[in-house]
């Protein structure tokens, strides 16, 4: 029948995308290394001693390491956030997640100091900013949800004026603080993908691969969900248990990829919607591994093009080179908000 | 047996509005029970507390002697199956995946020989086999109302809820449904109770009829008694004109002589 067919094909193009993703991510692991070690020293015009080698690859590892287990958990907190949100627009970054990082960075210097070991403890700064993050997105999103259930104009509007008054605040209480503390505090919140704190790596990893398994293994509860909350309650889903279970691990996971590699406002929402777009399924376990592959490409392969870039790109004939300095966030950014005004006008509402 | 005492539920919009006012409720075992009223007579809100569904301030439900809110969900799924009206669902499924979902109390999604069995039989009775494979969107009104009701099948509980089954259907569709929602009590023996809008629908396949108004019940009972004037009037503030035609009695909305 043409409808089974249908379905075949369906399971045989989810087979070739996680086959074609494979080979991508590792192409694009094996470019990024190359990257930073061959690459850079054609270009730098000095030889490649295995010494040498062995040294950047030091470097090179953790980074590698941090941006595939960030993308991991940037993923999964997306779907399953958009699953019990009942959007594809919405990602946790878009309600202010991100600023109540900073906000609780810049309050725990303000408060005790830069020496105070809730700051510089990568242990102990990660468990106060998570807990405080917990505490908050549970405070709203769970008043919020919990009250008008998925009335996501409201939850957008919430996370705007949170976001504008934790950031405004966060800015106030820096302006207060000396110059030193100051620049803690920047040197904290100013990570991005290519400046990553990689201390706090040995911290996260187990975190994010704890939450990674707790989200996993209720793939088939988040597939009920999808049905909305008072199907999936008739179904035997304590919705709101798992709601509180979901933000937990959400605030959980927000707050160890801010922390680690900062704040990726778009790439979530793109790496979720280019998984559905791809594999077509509603079932949450290949979305959940195919939106973290993509979302592995995406920052290892964009981090390996602003490597190679980074000298310049060489014209030939003319003899000069094109200055190229676009940072990998700034285009992730720029391609997820193109993106969230296509699926706006697309499906026409939010 | 499921028992409805005193339970009560209001939500604030604008002021404090009473959904539910003190309504006791049993519902009668292998009967198609209609629940029928104005628009916001609770009906809804009641059947949803019923199934456990919406929360409600006070009372209870007893599923059995035992209060619905002290049982696991996922055991409370294993003895009423609710169904809101059918709505149209944000995700692209197909008929099977979702007559899967109907047996998710019993395995949590991993579904065993018994529940392929189970879903197998569902599709057969809706006589939707063949349609196993098609997506949601890709089917007429009746048929995905079929595929809902399959799903509701599969998850084999001795109660079914229908939250307005007969919104956003043609009048073929509709009757299609209340005859299907009558052989489940007859041929299965489950016991149904359905919020309808139409009182000749609730007249024609009801056992037993409850009219609401303003959250509270204001009479119950077997149709024929309560297809009168005097029920009807005040339940619905409007004068009904009542005939009998093959021994059921039909529901004039207007009369043209007036």
């Amino acid at each position: 029948m043409a409808e089974s067919v249908n379905r075949k094909q369906l399971n045989r193009r989810m087979i070739i995308v996680f086959v074609v993703l494979a080979v991508l991510m590792v192409g694009s692991i094996t470019l990024y290394i190359f990257s930073r070690t061959y690459f850079n020293a054609w270009r730098l015009n000095i030889p490649m001693t295995p010494l040498a080698f062995e040294r950047i690859m030091g470097r090179t590892i953790p980074a590698v390491v941090g941006m595939v287990s960030a993308s991991v958990i940037i993923a999964l907190v997306s779907l399953s956030f958009q699953t019990i949100t009942q959007s594809r627009i919405l990602t946790p970054s878009m309600i202010g997640f991100d600023s109540v990082f900073i906000g609780t960075q810049t309050l725990l210097v303000f408060a005790f100091g830069t020496f105070t070991p809730f700051f510089q403890s990568p242990i102990y700064n990660f468990f106060v900013t998570s807990g405080a993050m917990v505490a908050i997105s549970l405070l709203m999103f769970g008043s919020i949800l919990r009250r008008s259930k998925n009335n996501i104009i409201f939850l957008l509007m919430f996370g705007l004026v949170l976001s504008g008054i934790v950031s405004n605040g966060a800015r106030y209480i820096q302006a207060l603080m000396s110059h030193y503390d100051f620049y803690q505090v920047q040197a904290a919140t100013a990570v991005t993908v290519m400046n990553m704190n990689t201390d706090v790596i040995r911290v996260a990893v187990p975190i994010i691969i704890i939450v990674v398994v707790l989200l996993l293994i209720n793939h088939r509860t988040y597939d009920v969900m999808s049905l909305g909350a008072e199907q999936a309650t008739s179904l035997g889903v304590n919705y709101q248990r798992q709601m509180t279970y979901t933000l937990i691990l959400v605030s959980i996971g927000m707050s160890v990829s801010t922390a680690m590699i900062g704040s990726l406002t778009f790439l979530g929402l793109l790496v979720v919607n280019a998984a559905r777009e791809l594999i077509k399924t509603h079932r949450h376990l290949p979305l959940f591994i195919c939106s973290a592959a993509v979302g592995i490409i995406t920052l290892v392969l964009g981090s390996a093009a602003e490597q190679l870039l980074s000298g310049g790109i060489p014209i030939p004939f003319i003899g000069t080179t094109l200055q190229v300095a676009i940072p990998l966030t700034t285009i992730i950014n720029l391609v997820g908000c193109t993106y969230v005004f296509y699926l706006i006008l697309k499906e026409n509402r939010i | 047996m499921i028992e409805v005492k005193n339970i009560s539920q209001s939500y604030v919009k604008g002021g404090h509005v009473k959904t539910l006012d003190d309504v006791s409720l049993t519902v009668r075992e292998k009967t198609v029970t209609a629940l029928v009223g104005a628009n916001g007579a609770g009906k809804s809100t009641l059947l949803g507390a019923m199934s456990n569904v919406v929360q409600t301030m006070s009372g209870q439900v007893l599923l059995d002697g035992v209060d619905v809110r002290k049982i696991k969900t996922s055991e409370v799924a294993k003895k009423i199956a609710f169904l809101k009206q059918i709505q149209q669902i944000s995700i692209r499924i197909t008929v099977n995946d979702l007559v899967e979902f109907g047996r998710f109390p019993h395995c949590g999604g991993r579904l065993k020989d018994i529940d392929k069995q189970k879903v197998n039989e569902a599709l057969d009775y809706m006589m939707i086999g063949d349609l196993r494979d098609r997506f949601l969107d890709q089917l007429s009104g009746g048929q995905r109302q079929r595929a809902f009701i399959a799903m509701i099948l599969a998850q084999d509980t001795p109660y079914i809820f229908l939250d307005e089954p007969l919104n956003n259907l043609d009048i073929k569709y509709s009757v299609e449904m209340m005859k299907i929602v009558k052989k489940l009590v007859t041929e299965l023996d489950k016991t149904i109770v359905v919020v309808l809008h139409d009182i000749n629908f609730a007249s024609a396949y009801a056992g037993h009829i409850v009219a609401m108004k303003d959250g509270k019940i204001l009479s119950e009972g077997y149709p024929d008694k309560m297809i009168t004037k005097e029920v009807l009037n005040p339940t619905f503030d409007h004068d009904f004109h009542i005939i009998d035609h093959d021994g059921k009695r039909v529901c004039l909305f207007f009369d043209h002589n007036q």
